[in-house]
Formats: structure tokens, sequence, C-alpha cells
């Protein structure tokens, strides 16, 4: 007996030391970062993920341009509803989850797209042996980080500048910085992004990726929304007058004729009509894919009731968020843009929904069978709006002529199915963007670029809210408070907007 | 006043041994020997087999045959005979001369000399100096519960028992001594005979999802429970006792005949309340009020006028002569009082029925000198307290002991067991609970309790939910799960005092769920109609849970000198935990509508995971006492996780004790009216674990786009690591007094203690800049104070009627000590919009309510005088506090109005015996805290719409300036919004009959104790009394929805839970 216990003591010695090996777990069903980048197809992996920050941006845009303008008169039917306070002005927005998601949305994208670069910087040249590739992974990571930071400096003005991945003490250290050293990070990265960028993809599947006339395209609205008025706010705008700048960049993506103006309004949003020639760079979707890789905005301004009424499973968009009387009213008749943009009214269940809503990018027979899932792309850049992005800046002073200017609105104007007409003048183009652009986000950033947004909104709540659901607009409201989550993390590390 | 005066005159005054005194005896004074004959008993009259009796001061000893009956020689007739038996109170019995005697021994559980399981060991109760809990399981087979955790509501000082849950089958919430982690769980670690169980916490939604520790235990098998609750006596369990530790005795066999045992009830259980919602005709009046003010609102410029019938409203509306709008019109039917083509539902009472439960049970124990078993075979099956939920279980259970020479014992405990639980999805945000209340009362009548199913539309002036009723007729809801624990032991004597024991165990839960929606429930009639097919849908989940533990000990034990007892222990052990699951879920409809199994759906998703953990521990404790005066006790534990960083895996968890009986010392002795008093003090360290796999390691997750319509794979970090992660450590000071008076009739502990826990595991915020929101660290300290005293009276112990009193009542409150760096507080994130209500906040309780303080109803005058307002507030419209007085509402008047904890539990038992009846009665509550329904963001929000019900205190809501109301409930129509404020605040006090037990021993009248050793039956009631403050839901504990949204800052809360269940069932209990 003494040597069984002798033979087992000797055995849990045994067993301690190979025990100890046992502490080291790695994850059975993941996969630690430092085994991962070890070919290029890891790297282009690692893009898309920079890319896959884009999903929320069109969402981001109905819920906070286009619900915060004047498109919308989505006050309370007298539900707890997320978009509360953004279209009514509230002062109490810093916890709204909207304005935390393009916050923490965009610092997200910027954290995948710095985690990519520090990859590429350190293992990039010994795994990539094409060099052509390897810029154009690092010009589509630093196009896409520039995108995120013109997403957010156009929401929060004044903010922290990160070009590299930090621990969370180093970000503790990190305050705002002021506008325009944000978008001196943003024109570099741009810059690269222009210079480095294919023309064009060879591959189909790529289809979809950022080219350099998406960078121009971005950098020239860049240079135009720096040169809004500063309103006294730390805001996007800075009065510099870079309307020369944004110019040519324009012109290069007219001139290289890779981009054709659609003869067919409806036919640019068509589900099977995707990446057209108007399309310079679109948030892609697909439908079916595990994990879902479709959208969510072609919905969300859309109420559940009405897809009740074409006989479709429930979607998100619940309850309805009208389109405003002053929009609706603001066509001409014959305007085919306006039934293509705008469902006026229906009867579910016998029952009457006299309001209208934004029903643009619904094509009801491609509802999937997920309600996260639809098919279909967003076009965050077209070639309309190049266009019309140029009349602009020969309105601001830029070379070229009011004739110019006349024949892109006229252009724009004669396909939706409107006369020509003469002289225009700014206020004039901003009325016509909002139709051409109407649910595509840009209501917003128009008013704020163009100067027009204090007496714009203020004209328009005193017409509109008859009952006086809405607080009065104040300048301040340009910008959107910065998330309270955020202040909350270190007091006194960021200051509050002014206004909230 | 002293306790005595406190007390009827002349009831403690009989020391026991009276009670022998009607034996009177002849003395043989006979030299040399004389015989003393006798016979041992139990209470009940039933004679203790194998009981030892020895004749003090001399070896001589013998034991009680299987009657009970013994015989010994004692020399003089003047001795004292000392009679010990398991599970019995030891007894000196002084014979005066008496040589017959029948000596009854108690088995009252809180005696000195009892023996008390502790952490990988046994100790004398008296020499116990750590805070230790202990329950008595006897009676748990006369319960309806069909759980363990069930069992321990109300029982022990400072073990808070939560029933979160009013579903069948479903784990309890058990604190001990509070809560001291914010992200790691806080559930104890339970330990059934020396297997400690995987730790499981409930996850953001108060579920158990991966299985709780206690399911599928049969609470029949079980003998004893002692919750360890200071660091000191828990460290040996080290890094996963910073909640406490649950030990678990099962029953095992004694030497001796065999005992078959028989125990079954049969009973019912229902919902002991409903919820006051609104009836029809309020719902109605709610509903016109509303929308005739929303109609003038919008159209009043155009004259629209409240009076104005349907005719005029759709010409105001532009309708056609037959359209509705149901924002601005009612239905004409209900102005009809006979509301003709309609029907009045009161959903609950469709739902709630009266549910069928029974347990049966068989257990045979016995044994030899050789082996002893324990078997047992137990059915029990309960229906619930709504239609089509059940809950069914079989068990059964092998315990053997072998002793295969003097030194070499052998034992294998093995419990296999399976259940089938059937649940609709019942509880939590947008279940059937929560559409059942919130459906509107009002239907047509052709539908009957069908709207918006099948062929059915909905009511045009309902919520478009499906009714509730044909989900709970129609859905399927089913997990089966088959769970084995098996533990092996072999223990050998090296020489005499120290042996070895190693024991292995396995803990295998196989668990699967399935679940199937057809069509027919879901969407609206359109929908149904063009896609029926596509809209069911259906999954399967599974998964193998297994925890493997190998635990390798030496025990050591040693008496010098009839003073000096030492104890030792050191051992080393090894624990795995394996996680695999499964899930199949059907994408895009089912083929056929009616087969729930996949192979019906048109397609579906699957998905595999596996994780897995392994803890390495080595342990060592002393024990010494001394003369029974004195006591020492000291631990260490290290312990080394695969859960925390390459440079922090290990961790020491070191404890001591020291115990002082003061009652032996000389002073003490000549004070006859003290028994026993002991001091204790504890200190000791112990840890917290409870995170998941992995979290120190950089992984990647899947951030995929797509690309030209075909998906684009992407991968990127998802999580920040933290090489340094390590445990949450926990140091607990506890001081205790145990006391024993007036002859043993008044017995109390009292302990105090503060539990520091300190580099908590929490995920503190950080800023987004960094790609993330917050990271895992080991940062911040909270601290739970408290104190918990524990008595026993026995009130009456002589003459026909006994009766017993416990009184456990604790206090314990925590606050949050420190944050991250320079962070003053954590405002917890909220999953639904305009409800974030709960804040971390340095100095202040975990999870404070922190909300707008509701402080009445606007009037006219406060209109005048321009008090601060909420947006566009007008007249009838809450008034609320404006905590920094701006002159608006907004968020930045929140305070704190609460903390979720109760600050008291109690619970008191009174057991009264007579003449072969006995009742017992529990009762059981808490004070002090606070609850925060979200159930009533459904049904009692500010600006609620019309077609939902409304909770029922809504009929007393602001109509006019002349008809305010009860002040709390504004006017029905509000335009201003909503923002989470006090009227959804409530407290969570209550007090509770839990149980009522009357049983009576049949063998007094069936004269059958030949065959039947005990015969007794027994009628008990469960919850059908009691009081709380609860009007926003069903149960002040409840807890089924995920209220912060976010696996950091789990937070469970009400919204939808069932009520308690309150039973009643009629027992039989047989042994043989």
């Amino acid at each position: 007996m003494k040597k069984i216990v002798g033979y087992s003591l000797i055995a849990i010695a045994g067993l301690l030391s190979a025990c100890d090996k046992q502490l080291d777990q790695s994850p059975i069903s993941g996969v630690a970062t430092d085994k991962f980048y070890t070919q290029p197809a890891d790297f282009i992996q690692g893009v898309n993920a920079v890319y896959s920050g884009l999903r929320t941006y069109p969402d981001r845009l109905l819920n906070l341009s286009e619900t915060r303008s004047d498109n919308l008169y989505a006050v309370s039917d007298g539900g707890v509803r997320d978009w509360e306070g953004i279209n009514s002005f509230y002062k109490t927005i810093a916890g709204n989850v909207y304005v935390t998601e393009a916050w923490s949305g965009n610092y997200s994208g910027i954290f995948k797209a710095n985690s990519l670069l520090e990859q590429l910087s350190s293992k990039g040249a010994a795994i990539i042996a094409d060099p052509v590739l390897r810029t154009q992974l690092e010009a589509e990571t630093r196009f896409l980080r520039a995108y995120y930071y013109f997403d957010l400096v156009r929401w929060f003005g004044r903010v922290p500048i990160i070009d590299k991945t930090l621990l969370p003490q180093e970000a503790l250290q990190v305050g705002r910085s002021a506008v325009n050293d944000v978008y001196s990070f943003i024109i570099s990265d741009l810059k690269f992004a222009a210079d480095n960028l294919p023309d064009a993809y060879s591959a189909a599947a790529d289809k979809g990726r950022a080219t350099k006339y998406a960078a121009k395209g971005t950098l020239a609205l860049v240079y135009m929304t720096r040169s809004g008025p500063t309103y006294d706010i730390n805001g996007p705008g800075l009065g510099v007058n870079e309307w020369n700048l944004a110019l040519p960049l324009l012109q290069e993506i007219i001139d290289s004729k890779k981009f054709v103006f659609g003869t067919s309004y409806a036919n640019i949003f068509s589900y099977t009509n995707e990446n057209n020639p108007e399309v310079i760079f679109d948030v892609e979707y697909n439908t079916g894919s595990t994990p879902v890789t479709g959208a969510t905005f072609p919905w969300l301004l859309v109420p559940d009731t009405w897809f009740q009424s074409q006989s479709k499973q429930t979607q998100g968009g619940l309850t309805i968020r009208p389109v405003s009387n002053d929009l609706l009213n603001s066509y001409e008749a014959g305007d085919t843009r306006k039934a293509f943009s705008i469902q006026s009214g229906f009867t579910n269940n016998n029952v009457t929904e006299s309001r209208s809503f934004f029903k643009k990018y619904v094509d009801v027979s491609k509802t999937p069978s997920n309600r996260l899932d639809w098919p279909i792309n967003f076009i965050a850049l077209r070639f309309t709006d190049v266009l019309m992005m140029k009349a602009e800046c020969i309105l601001h002073g830029a070379p070229g002529s009011q004739t110019d200017v006349d024949g892109i609105v006229n252009q724009v104007r004669g396909r939706a199915g409107l006369t020509p007409i003469t002289n225009v003048t700014l206020p004039r183009l901003m009325e016509e963007r909002r139709k051409e652009f109407a649910a595509e986000g840009s209501r917003w950033h128009d008013l704020v670029r163009s100067g027009l947004i204090e007496s714009t909104m203020t004209t328009w709540i005193t017409k509109e809210d008859v009952g006086h659901f809405m607080q009065p607009f104040q300048k301040n409201y340009i910008l959107y408070p910065i998330p309270q989550s955020e202040l909350d993390v270190k007091p006194g590390l960021y200051d509050q907007n002014l206004g909230y | 006043m002293s306790v005595q005066q406190l007390l009827p005159k002349g009831i403690w005054l009989l020391p026991l041994f009276l009670l022998f005194t009607f034996f009177q005896a002849k003395s043989q004074d006979q030299a040399g020997s004389i015989l003393i004959t006798g016979k041992i008993t139990d209470e009940s009259g039933n004679g203790v087999p194998g009981a030892s009796i020895l004749v003090k001061g001399t070896g001589k000893r013998t034991n009680a045959k299987d009657d009970g009956a013994f015989s010994i020689p004692v020399s003089t007739g003047n001795e004292t005979l000392v009679v010990t038996s398991v599970g019995f109170a030891k007894k000196e019995i002084p014979l005066n001369g008496q040589t017959n005697l029948t000596i009854s021994m108690t088995s009252e559980k809180s005696t000195l000399e009892d023996v008390v399981v502790i952490g990988y060991g046994t100790q004398k109760r008296r020499n116990v100096t750590g805070a230790q809990a202990s329950f008595n399981a006897s009676k748990l087979d006369e319960r309806p519960v069909t759980r363990v955790d069930q069992a321990l509501v109300g029982q022990m000082p400072g073990v808070a028992v939560k029933q979160t849950t009013g579903a069948v089958g479903k784990g309890f919430s058990v604190q001990v001594r509070g809560t001291g982690t914010i992200t790691a769980g806080s559930e104890p670690l339970y330990v059934i005979d020396g297997f400690p169980l995987s730790t499981s916490s409930v996850n953001a939604a108060g579920n158990f999802a991966n299985g709780n520790p206690l399911d599928n235990i049969n609470p029949n098998d079980i003998e004893d429970i002692q919750v360890l609750k200071d660091a000191a006596s828990a460290a040996i369990y080290g890094s996963r006792a910073a909640n406490g530790v649950v030990l678990i005795t099962t029953k095992r066999g004694k030497a001796g005949k065999p005992r078959i045992n028989v125990n079954s009830y049969v009973g019912f259980n229902e919902a002991n309340r409903k919820l006051d919602m609104l009836n029809g005709n309020e719902w109605i009046d709610r509903f016109t009020e509303m929308v005739n003010a929303k109609y003038v609102a919008d159209y009043g410029s155009k004259g629209a006028l409240a009076s104005d019938d349907s005719t005029r409203r759709r010409q105001l509306l532009g309708l056609g002569s037959t359209g509705y709008n149901t924002t601005y019109m009612t239905d004409p039917r209900w102005e009809d009082p006979a509301h003709p083509g309609l029907r009045f539902i009161n959903w609950q009472d469709e739902v709630f029925r009266k549910g069928l439960m029974q347990n049966h049970q068989v257990s045979a124990s016995g044994g030899n000198e050789y082996v002893r078993y324990y078997v047992s075979g137990n059915m029990a099956r309960q229906e619930g307290m709504v239609i089509n939920t059940d809950y069914t279980s079989y068990s059964a259970r092998a315990n053997v002991e072998i002793n295969a020479s003097k030194k070499l014992k052998f034992g294998i405990n093995i419990t296999p067991t399976y259940s089938i639980t059937n649940d609709p999805g019942v509880e939590g945000k947008d279940n059937i609970l929560h559409q059942v209340l919130s459906m509107s009362p009002v239907q047509e009548d052709t539908m009957g309790l069908f709207p918006n199913t099948a062929l059915n539309n909905q009511y045009k002036w309902s919520n478009s939910t499906n009714s509730p009723y044909a989900k709970l007729k129609y859905i399927l809801g089913q997990t089966r799960r088959f769970r084995t624990i098996t533990s092996v032991f072999g223990e050998y004597q090296i020489i005499p005092g120290l042996s070895f024991k190693t024991t292995v165990n396995l803990d295998n839960t196989d668990n699967d769920s399935k679940s199937y929606t057809p069509y027919i429930v879901t969407n609206s009639l359109t929908t149904r109609l063009a896609s029926a097919s596509a809209l069911a849908s259906g999954s399967f989940n599974s998964y193998r849970k297994q925890t493997f533990v190998n635990e390798n000990t030496f025990n050591f034990n040693k008496t010098i000198n009839n003073v000096h007892d030492i104890s030792a222990v050191v051992g080393f052990t090894y624990n795995s935990d394996k996680l695999d699951a499964q899930e199949i879920k059907s994408n895009g409809g089912y083929r056929i509508d009616g087969v729930p199994t996949l192979n019906m759906a048109y397609g579906y998703t699957s998905t595999t995971t596996e994780t897995r953990n392994v803890l390495l521990s080595y342990l060592g404790r002393v024990q010494y006492s001394y003369d029974g005066k004195y006591m020492l006790s000291a631990s260490i534990r290290r312990d080394g996780s695969s859960r925390f960083g390459a440079n922090s895996k290990w961790g020491y968890y070191p404890s001591a004790s020291i115990g002082w009986r003061i009652s032996e010392e000389d002073f003490l002795k000549s004070i006859p009216v003290i028994n026993d008093l002991k001091l204790r003090a504890s200190w000791g360290k112990a840890g917290n674990y409870q995170i998941p796999d992995y979290a120190s390691i950089p992984q990647l997750a899947a951030n995929n786009y797509s690309l030209n319509n075909a998906p684009a794979v992407g991968w990127v970090t998802g999580n920040l690591p933290n090489a340094n992660l390590t445990w949450e450590k926990s140091s607990t000071y506890d001081a205790g007094l145990d006391v024993t008076v007036l002859n043993n009739h008044l017995s109390a502990s009292f302990d105090i203690y503060t539990r520091k826990s300190s580099a908590l595991l929490l995920n503190v915020p950080i800023p987004w800049t960094t790609g993330f929101p917050t990271q895992l660290t080991n940062i911040g300290q909270t601290r739970n104070k408290g104190w918990e005293i524990d008595i026993t009276s026995r009130n009456i112990v002589k003459g026909p009627v006994q009766w017993t009193t416990s009184i456990n009542l604790s206090r314990n409150t925590n606050k949050l000590l420190s944050l991250g760096e320079g962070q003053s507080q954590i405002i917890i994130p909220s999953a639904f919009s305009g409800a974030q209500h709960s804040i971390l906040r340095v100095g202040e309780p975990l999870y404070s309510i922190f909300v707008i303080k509701q402080t009445g109803i606007l009037t006219q005058d406060d209109i005048n005088k321009k008090v601060a307002t909420f947006g566009p507030e007008t007249v009838g419209d809450p008034k609320y506090e404006d905590f920094t007085p701006d002159g608006v509402i907004d968020l930045n008047d929140r305070q704190i109005v609460g903390h979720p904890n109760p600050d008291y539990i109690y619970g008191i038992t009174n057991t009264v015996r007579w003449n072969g009846f006995d009742l017992s009665v529990l009762v059981q509550g808490q004070h002090g805290g606070s609850i925060y329904s979200l159930l009533d963001r459904a049904l009692g929000r500010t600006g609620q719409g019309t077609v939902d019900n409304a909770l029922g205190f809504f009929r007393d809501r602001w109509r006019s300036p002349d008809d305010p109301g009860a002040g709390k409930v504004g006017k029905a129509f509000s335009t201003f919004g909503s923002t989470a404020n006090t009227d959804w605040l409530y407290s969570s006090d209550y007090i509770r009959v839990r149980m009522i037990t009357v049983g009576y021993d049949l063998n007094r009248v069936i004269k059958a104790k030949k065959v039947l050793s005990a015969a007794r039956v027994y009628i008990t009631a469960e919850n059908f009394f009691g009081h709380d403050k609860y009007k926003g839901g069903l149960n002040p504990e409840a807890n089924n929805t995920d209220l912060s949204g976010n696996n950091f800052f789990p937070e469970p809360g009400d919204y939808g839970g069932l009520p308690l269940p309150k039973s009643l069932i009629l027992g039989v209990n047989f042994s043989f």
C-alpha cells in the first residue's frame, strides 16, 4: 500500500507540470489576432473590415440630416421614438442613440483603418509582394479614414485626431482638435488617396471599392464645406473660400468621361441597375449572406403599416416620419421625382394614413425575409451631385459662367420633366438640390454649407409647426452635442458644444 | 428588558432529563454489574438503529439493534450514558438508578456536537470559526418545490434567494451578502458532495442561458445545505468563492436494515395575483378622450369639435363614406352600452389557469460495515400557471460507499436526470405575458380570443399584436435536458489520522431546445395571405456542457492529550470546463406548415461554437483547537486560470480565523444561564473569475462588407486585449458571536462583516477614440457591509405542545468606492430609448436608480409662474423637480432616487407540534430596495398611445383642472414625449407567507407500526398570502429582460414577468 501512495505522489507531480501548460488556452472557435496577417488576402480582408464601417452611414444621414432638416416633419405621435428631439430641436439629445452612433460608428471605422495601416507598415512589405496592391490598400484605407473624419467634423465640429491605434490610457490624453487641424488631416489622406487609387477596378469583384474619382469628389466637397460660413460655432464651415480648389477636382471627374448623367431619375436607384455610370461612390449591400450584409436604410423612414398594406412582413420603420408640407408643396407640377421619392398616403386595414413619406429606396418586390437584409446600395456620391457642386462653386466665384450654372440646373430639371429656368441663384440652386437629392441625406449639410440654414429653418418651423411641438432653432444646433457617454469617461477631456 | 421577561413564565424551567423521570426504575443494587436495558427512539418514537451507547468515563459501549433496543452492563447504576447517532443530538443521561429507559433523541440540527460539512472536510459545529449558515433539508420533501434554490428562500440570514421568474423549472438568483461586482457574475459557487460545479451567472436578461448549477438536482435527495458566507470559510475555494459557496450534501445510506421511503404529493398551482389593468370600458374611455383631443388639436383650426360624429370627421379628414382613421375616429359601437359585435376580454383571465403539480419519490437506503447505499427515483411534474407551460423531470440517484478494507474506502455517486420544459416564451419584453397585459381589451366578437390570427384580421382599434392566447396555443418552445453528475472517490488511510483521498468528477449536461412559430400567429392578415409559408420560423439549439474535476487531498486529524485537536488538509485540484454550442435556425420559412422540425424549412443557417477553460489549484488548511476553548484556522489556496492574461494567471487566497469559547472559561461556567458562548473573528481573501473565456486575448471579429452584390469577408480585432487581466479580489472581515442560553432554549448567532472587492473585473468606459466603448480591466472597488442575526427559540419544549421559532434577519448595503481613474460615475446605457435610469456613482449603491423626480401635475398656476417643464408641457402634464435649477427639465435634472438591492431581508419560521399534528409557517420578506419597472414603459408611459392597454391607476388620471385625479398620472393626451422619471419607480418591499404546512402522523391512527416506521400526511400552501407595493408588474423580484442592452453592465429587470405561483398540495410520506 505504501508503494501505491508513493506512485500516486509521483503521478500527481507529473500531472501538475503537464497541467500548467493547459492554462494557455487559445480560442477554439475564434482566431487570435496575432495569428492573422500572414498572406496578402488577410490584408485585403482587413481593408474590407474598414469598408464595413460605412454600413451605418446611410442610416445616419437619414436620421441626422434628413430628419433634422425641413424635409421631414417628424414630430412625436406620442410614442417614445429614437429621433425625438433630433427633429424638434431638444437641447437634451447628448444621450440620443443616433448622436452617439455618429461618434462611435466613425471612431470604430477610424480604429479599423489605423489598425490596418499599422499592420501594413509593419508587415505589409514582407507579405504583399506587389507594391501596387500595397499602395492601393493603403490608399483605400486612408480614403475611408478621411471619409469617417469628414462625417465627424460635419456633425460635431472639433473632434480628436487619432492617427494610430491607442491604448485606453493614451486615448485619455487626446482632446478635441481645432476644426482646421481635422481638415488638414482629412485633406492629406484624401490627397494620398486621389494620387494612389486606381481610376477603376478591373475585377468585377472589386466593384464598389473607392476609386481616384471618389477621392477627388469627396475632396472637392471637403473644400466646399470648409468654404461655408463659420456661424461662429467652430462648425464645419471655416469661411476660407476654396471654391476654386474644389472646381478643378470636379472638372477632372467630368472630363474623365467615366461617368454619365443618367437619362432616367428612377433608373439611378433601380435594384437592377446598381453600380450604374451615375455612381461615383456608394455604400454597397447584398442580401442573403451570413453574417448579414444587407441594408436597413430603405425602410428607415417608411411606416411599417405601409409594408403591411403591401402584404409584407414587419420592417423596422414602425411609425411614420412624414414628409413636410413645405417639401411636398415645393415640387413643381409635372416633377417626376416627386412620385418616385414620395408615397403620399395609403390605406391599410381600412385605416387611412393621409401623410406622406419617403419610399425612394423601397422596391416592394425585393422585400427580404430579414428586415435587416435589403440588397440595395446607397449612392453616396453621384454624377449629378458633381455637376451641381460645380454650379455651386461657380456661383461662389470659381471660374465659370451663369450659363454653365443654368445649363447644369436645366439638365437636371429636364430629366425631372420640368421646363428650363435662367439666372439661377444660390438659393434657387439649393432648392433644386433639395428635390433632386430628397431622402439622400444631403439637405442639412447643403443648408449649412450655403449659409441658408438659420433663415430657412426658422421660417419653416413657424410655417409648418402650428401645434408648437418644436423648440426654436438656434445656430448652435448646426452641430450635434458630443455624446454624453464620451463626456462622462473623463470629465474635462472634451468640452461640450455650445448650446447643449 | 431581558429576554426572559419576554417569555411565558415557567415554560423553560425543566431541564431535558426531567422527561425521563417518568421512567422510574428500581435499582438493582447488586455487587458487580447491573444490566441497563432500554430503547433509543427518535422524536416520533421509532427506534434508532445503530445508535451508539457509551458509559461515560469507561470504555464500555454498545450499539442499538434494528428496533433501537439496547442493553449494557454498568457497575453502580449512577453512571451517565452518552448516546450518539448520526443526525441526532448527542445526549447524556444520568442513570440515577434507573435500569430500563427509553431515550428519545432529538434531530435538531443546531446542536453543538453536530458535525458540519465545510470546504474539503467536516468539522464539529462547536469548532466552526467562520460564518456559515445551515439549512436542514429534512423537510424539503414536504414542499412543492421542484428546485433546490426555491427551498432556500427566506431560510438563512445573508442569503438572498430571489425568485425572479414564475415560469416553471427555471433557476433562481442567489446572492450571498449582497453583490460586490459590477460586470462579473455574482452567483455563488455550488459544491455537491465535494464536487465544485461550474459557476454560472445570469445573463443580462436575468436568465441562466447555459444552465444553472442546480438544474435537475432533485431536492428530495438533499440531506443538508451549508452556505459559506465569509472569506475565511470560503477561501479554501479561492478564486470562485467571492460570492460565497453553497455546500450541498446528498443523502447517504446508514448501516442498519434497509429503509424504504415513499414521498408523494399532488396539488395545484396558479398565479398568486393578476395585474390591475383598465377594463374594456375604461380603455374605451381613455381612447375616446385621446382621439378627441388629438382631433381637436390637429383640426381645430378647421372647426373640429370633440363632439363631431364620424360623418363630420370623415368630411374634415377627407375620407370616403366607409373610411376610418383611428387616429381621429372612434368605433361608433363603443357608444352603445351593449357594444354590439364587440367582445370585452380580460386577457389575463384567459391565459392563467390552475396547473396540476405532482411529485413521487421512492428511495431505499441501508448498509452494513462493508457497503452503504442510498438509491432513489423521482418523477415530478408541474403544469405552469399559464396554459401550455409545464415542467417534467425524472431523476435517479445512487450513492454507494464500500469499505474495501479497514484502510481503503471507495465510493460512487451517480445521478442521471432528464427534464422537459415547455414554454413558448412567456416572460420578457414583447413576449407573451407582456402582450397579454398590453393587448387591447376590446375586440371583434367574431374573432373570439383569436384576433389577428390565421384568417382573422386585427380589430381596427386594437394594437397589431397577434393574439397572445393563440401564441400560447400554437407556438412551440421545448427544452430537454439530460444531465448526469458522477463522482468516484477512493480514500486510503496511510497511518491512523492521515489519509489520502482522490476524487474524479464529471458533470455532463446535454441540453437542446426547439422552437417553432407557425405563420398563423405572425404578421398582419394581408401578409399572411400573401406569403404564408415564408412566415413560419423555427430553430434548434443545443449545448453540451462538461465539467471535469479531479481533486487530490491529504487529510490529517489528531487529538493529542485530549486537548489539542489538530486537523490539516493539503491538496491539488484540476478543473476543466467545456461548452459546445450548436444552433440551427430556419431561413425563409417552411415548405409545409405544422411540422416543427427543420427538415421542412426552406433553408437554414447554422453555427457551432466551442469554448474551454482550465483552473488549477493548490490548497492547504490547518485547524487547531485547544480544549474546545481556543480555535484557530488558517487556509491558503493558489489558483491559476486560463481565462486571464499571460502575465497574471495566478492568484493567492489566504484566510485566517480564530474562535474563543468563552463559556468554557471558569468565570462563565458558573453562570448557568449561559450554555454556550463563542466569539469568532475572521479575515480572508477570495476571488471572482466569472467572465467569458479568452477575454484577455485580442481576437478577430467578423466585419463583413459587400462588394458587387457579394459578401466581402472582413476581419479586424474585435476587442481590446489586456494581458494583465486577472482575478477580481474581495477581502472580508467578519466578527461573530454564537450564544446558547436558558437551558438551550434560545440560541443565536450574530455576525457583522465588511467585504471589500477590489480590482473589479470592470468594463470600464474608455473613449471611443480607441475604437471601443469599454475595456475589461481590473479597476474599481466596492464595499458590502452588513450584519446578520439568526435566532432559534424553543419556546415550548415540554408537554403536548411543542413550539419552535427561527428568525433570521440580515442587513446588507453596498457602495461603490471607486471606478476607473478620475471617473466618478458611469451612466448605464439603456436598451430602450428614453429609458436610461441607472448609474454607478462613487459613494452610492451599485446600479442606483437615477431619474428625474415627478412632484405632481402641472396646474395653470405653475404654467403662469413658469415652473420648469420638460419640452412643450402644458396643464395636466406631469410636474418634475428642477433638480439642477436652470428653468428647464432635462437630463441634468436626474437624481438618485433609490437602489435595487433591499437593505434588509428576513425569514421567520414557526413550528408547532401537538398530538401528532405539526404546523410550520414560513414568513419571509425584504425591505428598503426599489424597482424600476420597464414594464411601465409599455403599460404606463407619458404620452402612451391609444391602443395598448394601460395600468389600472390610469383611471385616476388628470382629466381637467376640476378633476385632477390622484396626482400621479397626467392627462391621457400629451405630446411632450417621455423621459425616465419616478413614475415607474416602486418600492420592492414585500412580506409574504411563503409556506404553511400542516402534517399529521398517521401511525397514531392506522396502527401499522410493524410495517410502517413512519407514516405522515400533510397539506402545504405556498405563497397564499403576502403584500407588496409593486403596481407596475406582478413580482417585485422579477427579472426577465436585459435593460442595459449591454453585456458589460448586466442589468436584468422586469418587462413582463409572471407572478409567483401559489400552490396547495396534499402529500403522504411512508417509511418501511
